[in-house]
This record gives C-alpha cells, sequence and structure tokens, in this order.
C-alpha cells in the first residue's frame, strides 16, 4: 500500500534520527540537515540509504542537486562566480519555501545552497518522489 | 601563449567507525560509494574498513580540491582511488565529475591517504592549468 505524504515525512525523520543519532525534537522539520543538524557527506548517504529502506523510494546524493536545481542550466542558475542567479533562486524557493530570496539574493554561493536544505524539504522531496513527480 | 600552473588542495578527516556503521546499517550502500576495483582492493586487506574510510576522505578530498566538495552531489564512484604499480594511490575521475574538472582546467590530481587512531584522512592537490582553452575558473 502506497505511504501517505505524512507517513513519508515520517519515514524521514526516523531516517535523520537513525543515521546522525539525533533526538526527535532535533530533527525537527525546520532542522538544516548540514548547519543545525551537522550532517556531513557520510551522512546524507546514510539518511538517503535509510530512507529508500523504509519507503522504496531511492534518491542518491547526486539527486539532490538536480532536484535543488530543477533542470535549470549551470549557466542559468549561478553566475561566473557560482553565486545563484535571480532565476536560480525563485527555483530554490519552490523546493526550500522556507528561505527569504531577498536577504540572499545576490551573496548565495551554490556550493551552500544544500545547507539551507531541511528535514521538511527531504520530506518534501521523498513524497515527490513517491508521487511519481520530478 | 602564456601557460600558469595554479594548485587546489582539498584535505577531509572522519570516523573509520563511522564507515563502519554506514556499512554495517545499510547493506549494499558500498555499491553507491565505492566502485568494484576500490572493493575488491579493500576486501583483501587486514582491516577492509580502514582502507574504505580512507578512500572515503579522498573522495572528499579530491572533490574539495576540484573546488565543489561534495555538496554539488556528483556520483561517489565518479572519483576512483586505485594505486599504481608503486603502490601509491592515484586518481580516476569518471563520469560527470570528470567533465566538471576538465571545463575548470584541472590536468591532474594527486592524493595522499592515511588511518591511525580509528581516524582516516586524506589530501588531495589538483593541478590547473591556465592559458589558451582553460580559464582555471575560480570555484
Amino acid at each position: 500500500m502506497a505511504m501517505t505524504e505524512s507517513e513519508l515525512h515520517e519515514a524521514v525523520q526516523e531516517a535523520v534520527v537513525g543515521a546522525l543519532g539525533v533526538s526527535d525534537d532535533e530533527a525537527s522539520p525546520d532542522a538544516t540537515l548540514m548547519d543545525d543538524l551537522g550532517a556531513e557527506s557520510i551522512d546524507l548517504l546514510d539518511i538517503l540509504f535509510r530512507i529508500e529502506r523504509s519507503t522504496s523510494v531511492k534518491i542518491q546524493a547526486s539527486d539532490l542537486g538536480d532536484y535543488i536545481q530543477g533542470g535549470i542550466p549551470d549557466d542559468e542558475f549561478s553566475d561566473e562566480n557560482e553565486i545563484i542567479s535571480e532565476k536560480g533562486l525563485e527555483q530554490l524557493k519552490k523546493v526550500m519555501p522556507q528561505i527569504d530570496t531577498a536577504a540572499l539574493a545576490g551573496n548565495l554561493d551554490a556550493n551552500d545552497v544544500i545547507k539551507l536544505f531541511t528535514v521538511s524539504n527531504l520530506g518534501d522531496m521523498v513524497a515527490r518522489r513517491a508521487g511519481g513527480a520530478a | 601563449m602564456l601557460r600558469s600552473l595554479h594548485v587546489r588542495v582539498g584535505i577531509d578527516i572522519l570516523s573509520v567507525e563511522r564507515v563502519s556503521r554506514l556499512l554495517r546499517e545499510n547493506v549494499g550502500i558500498e555499491e553507491d560509494v565505492f566502485t568494484a576495483r576500490e572493493l575488491e582492493y579493500c576486501a583483501r586487506r587486514a582491516r577492509p574498513d580502514e582502507h574504505l574510510a580512507a578512500r572515503f576522505a579522498a573522495k572528499e578530498a579530491v572533490l574539495k580540491a576540484i573546488g565543489t566538495g561534495a555538496a554539488r552531489g556528483f556520483p561517489w564512484t565518479d572519483v576512483e582511488i586505485l594505486r599504481d604499480r608503486a603502490g601509491r594511490p592515484r586518481v580516476e575521475l569518471h563520469g560527470e565529475t570528470a567533465v566538471y574538472a576538465g571545463a575548470r582546467g584541472i590536468a591532474d590530481i594527486d592524493v595522499s591517504l592515511s588511518h591511525a587512531g580509528g581516524l582516516a584522512v586524506a589530501h588531495a592537490a589538483a593541478v590547473c592549468r591556465s592559458g589558451e582553452g582553460a580559464s582555471c575558473a575560480s570555484t
């Protein structure tokens, strides 16, 4: 039986708790995986694999970048100094609705985007994947 | 045309136990991270997890030297750590990561690994040649 969106978000939270060894309270929906919860690359791997086991939704680390960038070519997503463009920020707002695009305009480095990704953002991504969306 | 060399470095350190736990609690994940050649080499060692951890650190170090870190989400298997005939580690890039590095003028990458006291560490140096056709673009 297909999991509900709520169940998928719960599975994501459990994966975060299990991989990082944090509490349920710490792994709140608005906690950022890397900055708030201290997740490093190896932890992201662990989280995604646990999500696959519990939800059958397979997401590879490389998929995160594709999802966040939404198919926008690199040279349109950020400028030559890898600062996220206005078009890039619009895309980020779709997958990370909590971000303040006005505050980030002109100073968000492409390599720092993943640091804004929250537990809830990951849950949304899993839910979209489970629902067959991109 | 004047050509200049730039060297970019990357370093990473991690706990061997963290890698052991990753592999122990996620059966099959090793194929997402390590290539068949890496797995075969490490399996023949007395303490495979130490060597796998060092290779994981090396992949991170290489990605940092290239300029992306792991933040871009390139496949881990794109960075392959092998050994040359003298037993020194060497880096082979594949797929998107190879394309990305090439586009930024990275001509060669050297890496050194070590592990002791439950930790694995790796240091990578990427040589970038700028000149006609290559810009050594900053990342």
